[in-house]
């Protein structure tokens, strides 16, 4: 029994402090600057305001936030289609080089994204492409090594000869991959495209470099200018944040299981 | 992410099949726009940070060979060396507590009790997140005078330090929120490696009269070396190239205390316009995340058999 309430105890402190952070946003973003220091932080202020977000929202911060929206619809959209021709290719398709070449996409899997910053940022800007839209999604929009390796593993895990009646009815790899294969990759795509929402929503050291202008700013790097520029205003910042972070939560409620699949997904036996 | 690299030398090792019709040409346009991008935003950068070494680049200018002169300047840079010896402290502070929490966490919600999915759900919440802004929620957190951890701590007559400006507790705040953030998120994994093993390897050794701590420390760690692997491969990648929180919580001080490499390239690159030199520091932050990386294959290759199909 004690070590039944033990083991409660234990993960209900866990969870507390696991979402605590978020509680205190969601708490400070409807606070006024004098109930910022008359309250306990962690208890709500009385009454709520909404003016934070008003402000937030009456500024530049929904552009920003649009911004962000369209790149990760973008880079998502990518990775998902050329992720897909290239991991089928290189699960079901026979083809000269193809054992090379796979090694070199998982090579590439190695390579720090830290390291390739200063050599993307000379590219670009050889390109002429630095702060456009260009710039900022080129890198990532034909898919990472990562998604290719994690559907090549699910193409490979669908039963042989799924395409031979395809195939003796006349079609086209084209085909077969639309018309065969891609119905049965829904939870792969799924995982996939969460992944990648995340991790695009959240990117920061590749905008904060490539862009500087209004118009390709995301919300990433619209967060950390502000504050620099209203300094201690916790209050503001906290409105910022909760707008940033709730369509990242919005996904993670309507997705998790897609996001616990990714991990038996990636390979782990 | 370098099992994949152990994993890609099993693949190539796959007895040959009789080449399929529909293959070539399809299969090449089915590869090449991806193809296009690792050439292109992968490899040629590696080639290009590894030239950009040898030369002195101040971006307006031409760029001027140099050969090893960088190199040189390296060795003796005692500010670059400092940073190294903040990223391993980084890495220290947050990977052994972040690897232990996350199995902890894993053993006790590995067991049939009333809300497992809830609290597994709960866990990985932190992971979603993004850093920059939880940074700067932390940064909240820490404030010295009305933040959660010093009102709490003066509730029980404590006052708490400075936080994010005391050189000795930068650091470690900075760490914490790492820890924070990856201890979920691990979790699922272990938690993968855990019903992964077979019921009755600990019923047998029970039978064999082994306390629970010794089934823990023979049957499952043991067995759970291929996850051990995946985890802590990925994280120390992770860590050895932290910016974000850096960047959001300290801009590397207070001081240079918790200047962490990466985020010594960026500004060496990107405020000082030192291409050259922060190429060279990029090539240096390569070989070490390469050494620990086959250090750690050399060290888990001995001691599990992995399933590479």
């Amino acid at each position: 029994m004690t070590k039944r309430i033990l083991l409660y105890a234990a993960l209900a402190v866990g969870a507390f402090v696991s979402v605590f952070p978020y509680l205190l946003v969601l708490l400070t973003a409807f606070k006024t600057q004098a109930q910022l220091t008359s309250t306990a932080p962690w208890l709500p202020g009385w009454p709520p305001t909404g003016r934070n977000v008003a402000d937030m929202l009456a500024g530049d911060f929904p552009r920003f936030v649009l911004n962000t929206a369209v790149m990760t619809a973008l880079l998502t959209a990518g990775q998902l289609v050329f992720t897909t021709f290239a991991a089928y290719a290189f699960a079901r398709l026979r083809f000269r080089g193809r054992d090379v070449l796979f090694w070199l996409f998982v090579a590439t899997m190695m390579v720090p994204s830290a390291v390739t910053m200063i050599p993307l940022f000379l590219i670009m800007r050889e390109l002429d492409l630095v702060n456009t839209w260009w710039g900022l999604l080129a890198p990532y929009v034909l898919g990472t090594p990562y998604g290719i390796f994690l559907m090549r593993q699910f193409f490979k895990g669908l039963p042989a000869g799924l395409e031979e009646a395809a195939r003796i009815d006349g079609a086209g790899p084209l085909t077969i991959l639309l018309r065969v294969m891609l119905p049965l990759c829904r939870p792969a795509l799924g995982t996939l495209a969460i992944i990648t929402v995340i991790s695009s929503w959240n990117s920061f050291l590749w905008p904060l470099i490539i862009t500087s202008g209004d118009d390709t700013k995301v919300i990433t790097v619209a967060i950390a200018t502000l504050k620099d520029g209203i300094g201690v205003d916790y209050h503001l910042m906290m409105a910022g944040s909760l707008i940033a972070l709730v369509p990242m939560v919005a996904v993670f409620v309507f997705f998790q299981k897609y996001i616990v699949r990714s991990v038996v997904l990636t390979g782990l036996k | 992410m370098t099992s994949h690299t152990a994993k890609a030398r099993a693949l190539v090792r796959e007895p040959a099949r009789p080449a399929r019709r529909g293959g070539g040409l399809h299969a090449y346009l089915f590869v090449a726009p991806s193809l296009f991008g690792v050439v292109a935003f992968l490899l040629l950068p590696m080639v290009i940070v590894l030239v950009l070494s040898l030369f002195d680049w101040e971006l307006l200018s031409a760029p001027e060979f140099v050969g090893l002169e960088n190199y040189r300047r390296l060795a003796s840079d005692g500010e670059t060396w400092h940073s190294l010896w903040v990223t391993v402290a980084y890495v220290l502070l947050c990977i052994p507590l972040q690897t232990v929490l996350a199995l902890g966490l894993a053993v006790l919600l590995d067991r049939r009790i009333k809300g497992v999915r809830f609290y597994r759900s709960l866990f990985v919440v932190p992971w979603m997140a993004t850093p920059i802004v939880l940074a700067l929620v932390w940064n909240w957190i820490f404030d010295p005078r009305d933040g959660a951890i010093n009102r709490a701590l003066e509730l029980v007559g404590v006052t708490g330090p400075d936080w994010l400006s005391d050189p000795s507790w930068a650091l470690p705040a900075v760490a914490l929120v790492s820890v924070w953030q990856h201890t979920g998120y691990n979790m699922l994994f272990f938690l993968a490696g855990l019903q992964g093993i077979p019921k009755e390897l600990h019923d047998a050794a029970a039978i064999d009269g082994a306390t629970p701590a010794q089934r823990f420390w023979r049957v499952t760690l043991p067995l759970l070396n291929p996850t051990m692997f995946f985890v802590t491969v990925t994280n120390l990648i992770g860590a050895f190239q932290v910016f974000d929180t850096v960047y959001a919580m300290t801009n590397g001080g207070p001081g240079h205390s918790t200047e962490v490499l990466n985020f010594r390239i960026f500004e060496t690159a990107f405020k000082q316009f030192d291409f050259g030199y922060a190429a060279t520091l990029s090539t240096l932050l390569f070989l070490i995340i390469f050494l620990v990386t086959v250090a750690q294959v050399r060290f888990f290759g001995k001691r599990t058999t992995y399933d590479l199909s």
